[in-house]
């Protein structure tokens, strides 16, 4: 294992992502400022050029400019993640700040930092056309100015997302994994409300935050209780602590409140609450952004909190978290899938739909607990089969459930998406794009081949794994009572993509059957980027599903160093 | 109007350049090394017969889509011609097959689990699914239907509203169905399972009747379900097979996906006293699967979807539905459970029995009360489809040839009678049995079709239903002995309700006959053109197949021959 001091040389190049997303930031916000802003020299008359304020330049003040930082930022920083992914030469480098490790570069943290960055750079390509940079046609510079300023707070929250979410796919400690998590969260909550147009934003924003803040809050003191318990919040340091003493009461308690706090993240029953409304409220690559990217850092946490510190232990204590989560699991997918039957917005739906796959996950994690926690006798490779499919479930999610956001996000453009028949008619006004709506929902449903299905199958398949262990090996007869219990964890994602298959059909039924909404007959804005992103998402989409298999494999050998 | 014009035409290049770049990479990543078929035979089966009309039905498709009502009337004429152009290609190929014009097959000595054609791709290493085909016995015949029937259908409905989309989507329909049949990959049969539900929900969707909507939902969640429980039985099966290290296994998993493997392994593993993974857990697992077939095949109780279905489906649904897409369950049945789980088979052989017996019933005392004539069809089906199940339950080769027969058989009648049905909706505006009567006054031709596709349902001697029924009966008789009087009864009960039906639409009515009221007093027309070229060959080939049902019927029962002695007979003589 290669390590690397915090600020050295071989930091910025090992952590180039991270850097390109620092410059980005600092670029977003030096060079909208930049103007014709002389300083005073006091006491005397000299003005020199100072250039921060003042009149902005024609060039720099330009309202597009930052949108394409952004974008140009978050595509390098993309780029450079899935170029060291395939490129090892800084797999397992560790920071070191003393003897503490803070940061870990392996293909685990780079495959989830290539969806963060991934999913924030397409939302913030399709927020080129959501949030449009409006040029006033009579030259009323404050106007543009304040234009200018809003897509500038705009794409710096962007970029602040990314870098939490980095830093959280990156952390060894749980204090700067915390850190990362309230960065982003903290950009997310104001994303969300960035709408102030509409009150649903706001309300949603507040919401939120209140929620969100509540949970962190709950989050932080289960951390503090873990810290009180073993010293220290490095992972390494916890796990072998927990390995030693495991089963005492703190330990466990301190993990039930960091549960609450990710459970919150990655939107599990009953912390799901805000959820919908923060869905709703905000515009749709920010809600797809909170369905995907977001979800996948509380997974990250999840991962790191119940599989890398708390399974090695053997002991009594670890089978109440792990029946707890089964039956969160169970609930909520449950309860997702239910309450989307109910909802006639489609971006409660698709919230209520995020619920549910995060209940999948959370299936996934309960199915490696078990067998890390001895119950089930196995190989290696079955922790990392079921971790691999979580992982490619996350990754293909920011293709299809992105996807499905960015066309209500063109639905938006032209005058709202809050009711099921906003939809309506899209089968004759616009048949691509409902098509590829019928592709995300099919996608999201896990109707074969596409990657949806991939992702639903690798899970079950994991779970079916984990829950049938080796029971043939011997040869002779099996018994169905020897069949784990996680094995009805798979039954119940199947009765639930059942469930869900409904409400995902009728959005087809509805676009392809029902006449277009009074007022609505023209044809849908054109938008080249955000149609360009969801012709990316389509792609990869059904790409995926069909020929995953590269992806598989990565996901794969990036869940193997976990164990 | 200008812009709006220019953004038509950029979507419209997005969407072919994006579907061509689509169709182009799908082929690439499922074919990486084509052509290197482990024969040296030429692969005439992943291209013609699956991808090709895939891929075809997809660009027509997306072309079509694109445009707007008005260009979609004009291109409707070159492009259902195309699509039937395009789907005569894969009828050519399976039928060269069949006569031995591209290679030579003899069918007869195929042994168990062997395959002409046989080809496999690796597809997906990590997980152990290639993309394997090949036919035998079992699969040629349906194969043939499906590619025989297509362009049958698209003749048929040659005049269906939106022409443009909805002879793609048939064309579409039919490569799914194939990849059904040839597929010897479990997880690429399930694809295509899965596959052929989409266009069947907007053949439904789009063109069905009044009630499409629920119709169409009901088909599809129905059918979903059962698959995935279908699903989940196939997976716990991959879990439990032996680890192996062949080239098709996964890097990840160990196991394999590929059928004949896992045949290998279970027709090794049941030599004697052995249980393939023991009886207990072979019952799980048969019922698993069992569910997700018995709701496609339909039996009872899982019939209620098909009713709705084929009611509100359009003539070309109906017609690829009742003759194809319904043998889908009971050529899984024959494909899956019965060559792994052959214990299992025969501890729930009266069950299948006693479902078969309750479908067949249940469907003609059902058919008996319905005035709706496409309604009664499609109970008549689901009594059929019961035959089929007496033939597997009955154990004995000649049941299950006889069952295959039936498949075939139903698969030809079927599409007639829901023809028929088509013709009278489109014609008359109705599909209420007492509306029409006397029909044979003003449409000779429609009532000479029903009343030979009606016959030939009943099961008349020298048509191809009559075979399929007398065997089943012969392979029933020596298993469950008085028994035999059930199905024998309700035969009778089936020609009481066919007859009736005739009687009441083709002959009553006076001399004049009584036009339905839903004409409002214009002359009943008799049917078109495309109807009677569609119902001639239909016809032709019932009676071709009734007089010499060995021409399909020798495959059948040389792969029925090669099963029971793979299967059953566990190392014995």
């Amino acid at each position: 294992m290669q390590t690397v001091e915090a600020f050295s040389s071989e930091f910025w190049t090992a952590f180039a992502p991270e850097t390109v997303l620092l410059l980005g930031l600092a670029a977003l916000f030096i060079i909208p400022n930049l103007g014709n802003a002389k300083l005073r020299i006091p006491l005397t008359q000299v003005k020199i050029p100072w250039f921060f304020g003042g009149r902005r330049f024609r060039l720099t003040g330009a309202a597009h400019l930052p949108g394409l930082i952004a974008v140009g930022t978050l595509f390098s920083a993309f780029f450079l993640a899935t170029w060291s992914q395939f490129d090892d030469t800084f797999t397992a480098t560790v920071v070191v700040a003393g003897d503490i490790q803070l940061l870990k570069i392996d293909a685990f943290s780079r495959l989830f930092e290539i969806i963060f960055l991934g999913a924030v750079f397409l939302a913030s390509m399709a927020s080129l056309d959501r949030v449009p940079a409006t040029i006033f046609e009579e030259t009323d510079e404050m106007e543009e100015m304040y234009d200018n300023r809003r897509q500038a707070d705009l794409y710096l929250l962007m970029l602040t997302t990314a870098l939490g979410m980095s830093l959280v796919a990156l952390a060894q400690d749980m204090f700067v994994l915390f850190i990362g998590l309230e960065l982003a969260s903290f950009a997310t909550y104001v994303l969300v409300a960035f709408h102030k147009e509409s009150k649903a934003g706001a309300e949603g924003g507040v919401k939120y935050f209140i929620v969100g803040s509540v949970a962190s809050a709950v989050g932080l003191y289960g951390l503090s209780l873990l810290y009180l318990w073993a010293g220290s919040l490095q992972l390494d340091v916890l796990a072998a602590t927990w390995s030693t003493n495991g089963s005492e009461v703190l330990p466990i308690v301190a993990l039930g409140f960091i549960l609450v706090g990710f459970g919150f993240k990655v939107s599990a029953a009953p912390f799901h609450f805000a959820a919908p409304d923060a869905y709703s409220g905000a515009n749709s690559p920010v809600a797809g952004l909170l369905a995907t990217a977001s979800k996948g850092m509380g997974i990250v946490g999840l991962i790191r909190v119940l599989i890398v510190i708390a399974t090695p232990d053997v002991g009594a204590g670890s089978a109440i978290w792990l029946i707890a989560l089964a039956v969160l699991a169970v609930v909520t997918m449950t309860w997702g899938n239910i309450a989307a039957l109910g909802s006639t917005n489609p971006k409660r739906m698709l919230a209520y739909s995020s619920v549910a796959h995060a209940g999948y996950m959370l299936a996934a994690l309960a199915a490696v607990g078990a067998w890390v926690n001895g119950d089930i006798e196995g190989p290696e490779d079955y922790g990392a089969a079921v971790i691999g499919a979580v992982l490619f479930h996350l990754t293909v999610l920011v293709a299809f459930k992105l996807g499905a956001f960015l066309v209500l996000g063109l639905l938006e453009m032209e005058g709202g998406a809050s009711r099921l028949s906003s939809l309506a008619g899209l089968g004759r006004r616009d048949p691509l794009l409902a098509t590829s709506m019928f592709i995300f929902m099919m996608a999201l449903a896990g109707v074969p081949p596409l990657a949806g299905f991939m992702s639903k199958f690798l899970i079950i398949a994991g779970l079916v794994k984990v829950g049938v262990g080796e029971m043939w090996a011997a040869g002779g007869p099996v018994s169905f009572a020897d069949i784990h219990w996680v094995w009805w964890l798979a039954l119940a994602m199947f009765v639930n993509s059942a469930l869900s298959v409904f409400y995902y059909l009728r959005i087809g039924v509805i676009m392809f059957l029902e006449p277009p909404e009074e007022g609505r007959r023209k044809p849908l804005p054109y938008g080249i980027s955000i149609r360009m992103t969801i012709w990316v998402c389509v792609v990869a989409t059904i790409l995926l599903g069909v020929s995953g298999d590269f992806l598989i494999q990565l996901c794969y050998s990036a869940a193997e160093t976990l164990f | 109007m200008s812009s709006t014009a220019n953004m038509e035409l950029k979507s419209k290049e997005f969407a072919l350049v994006g579907f061509l770049a689509i169709a182009v990479a799908v082929l690439a990543a499922l074919f990486p090394n084509l052509g290197a078929n482990a024969d040296g035979n030429v692969d005439w089966i992943s291209i013609p017969l699956v991808g090709f009309p895939i891929i075809a039905g997809v660009i027509l498709l997306a072309f079509a889509s694109q445009e707007s009502r008005a260009t979609q009337k004009k291109i409707a004429a070159p492009i259902r011609l195309a699509s039937l152009c395009f789907s005569l290609i894969p009828l050519g190929i399976s039928t060269a097959l069949f006569f031995d014009w591209l290679i030579a097959v003899d069918w007869a000595i195929l042994g168990y689990n062997e395959y002409v054609l046989d080809s496999q791709y690796l597809w997906m290493e990590s997980i152990g699914v290639s993309w394997h085909v090949g036919m035998d016995g079992l699969s040629f015949p349906m194969v043939w239907l499906t590619t025989f029937l297509v362009p049958i259908t698209m003749i048929m409905t040659w005049d269906e509203k939106d022409g443009a989309t909805y002879h793609p989507i048939l064309l579409l329909m039919g490569g799914a169905l194939i990849g059904v049949f040839v597929a010897l990959d479990l997880f690429m049969f399930y694809i295509f399972w899965e596959l052929t539900l989409i266009p069947m929900f907007f053949l439904i969707l789009k063109w069905g009747g009044s009630d499409r909507r629920y119709a169409a939902q009901k088909f599809f969640i129905y059918t979903f379900t059962a698959s995935l429980v279908m699903l989940l039985g196939l997976i716990t099966l991959y879990f439990l097979q032996p680890e192996g290290n062949g080239p098709f296994h996964g890097t990840i998993t160990g196991r394999t996906f590929d059928m004949t493997t896992l045949f290998a392994n279970a027709a090794a593993y049941n030599l004697g006293d052995n249980v393939f993974l023991g009886l207990e857990m072979q019952k799980i697992l048969f019922v698993l699967l069992m569910i997700g077939f018995l709701v496609k095949l339909p039996a009872v109780p899982f019939h209620t979807w098909l009713p709705d279905a084929h009611v509100q489906a359009p003539t070309g649904g109906s017609m690829i539905l009742a003759g194809v897409m319904l043998k889908m369950g009971a050529y899984g049945i024959m494909r899956i459970p019965i060559a792994i789980f052959p214990d299992a088979l025969v501890y729930y052989q009266d069950v299948i029995m006693a479902i078969g017996l309750i479908s067949l019933v249940w469907g003609s005392v059902v058919c008996l009360g319905q005035t709706n004539l496409k309604k009664m069809i499609a109970y008549s089906s689901v009594s059929h489809m019961g035959v089929i199940l007496l033939g597997i339950a009955s154990m004995q080769p000649l049941g299950y040839a006889a069952a295959l027969f039936m498949m075939f058989a139903h698969g030809i009648i079927s599409p007639m009678l829901f023809a028929v049905c088509g013709a009278f909706k489109h014609h008359y505006h109705s599909m209420e049995i007492g509306d029409m009567r006397g029909m044979a006054k003003w449409s000779p031709f429609l009532s000479v079709y029903m009343m030979f596709a009606w016959m030939a349902s009943l099961g008349l001697p020298l048509l191809a239903g009559f075979v399929a029924e007398l065997m089943i009966l012969l392979a029933y008789w020596p298993i469950y002995g008085w028994w035999i009087l059930l199905p024998g009864a309700v035969l009778a009960i089936t020609a009481g309700y066919f007859l009736w039906s005739m009687q009441r639409t083709i002959f009553e009515g006076g001399d004049e006959g009584q036009p339905p009221a839903s004409l409002n007093g214009e002359t009943p027309p008799d049917i078109t053109m495309p109807e009677n070229i569609g119902m001639i060959i239909l016809a032709v080939f019932t009676v071709i197949f009734g007089i010499f049902p060995f021409i399909a019927l020798g495959m059948m029962d040389d792969w029925t021959v090669a099963l029971f002695e793979g299967v059953f007979n566990k190392g014995g003589i």
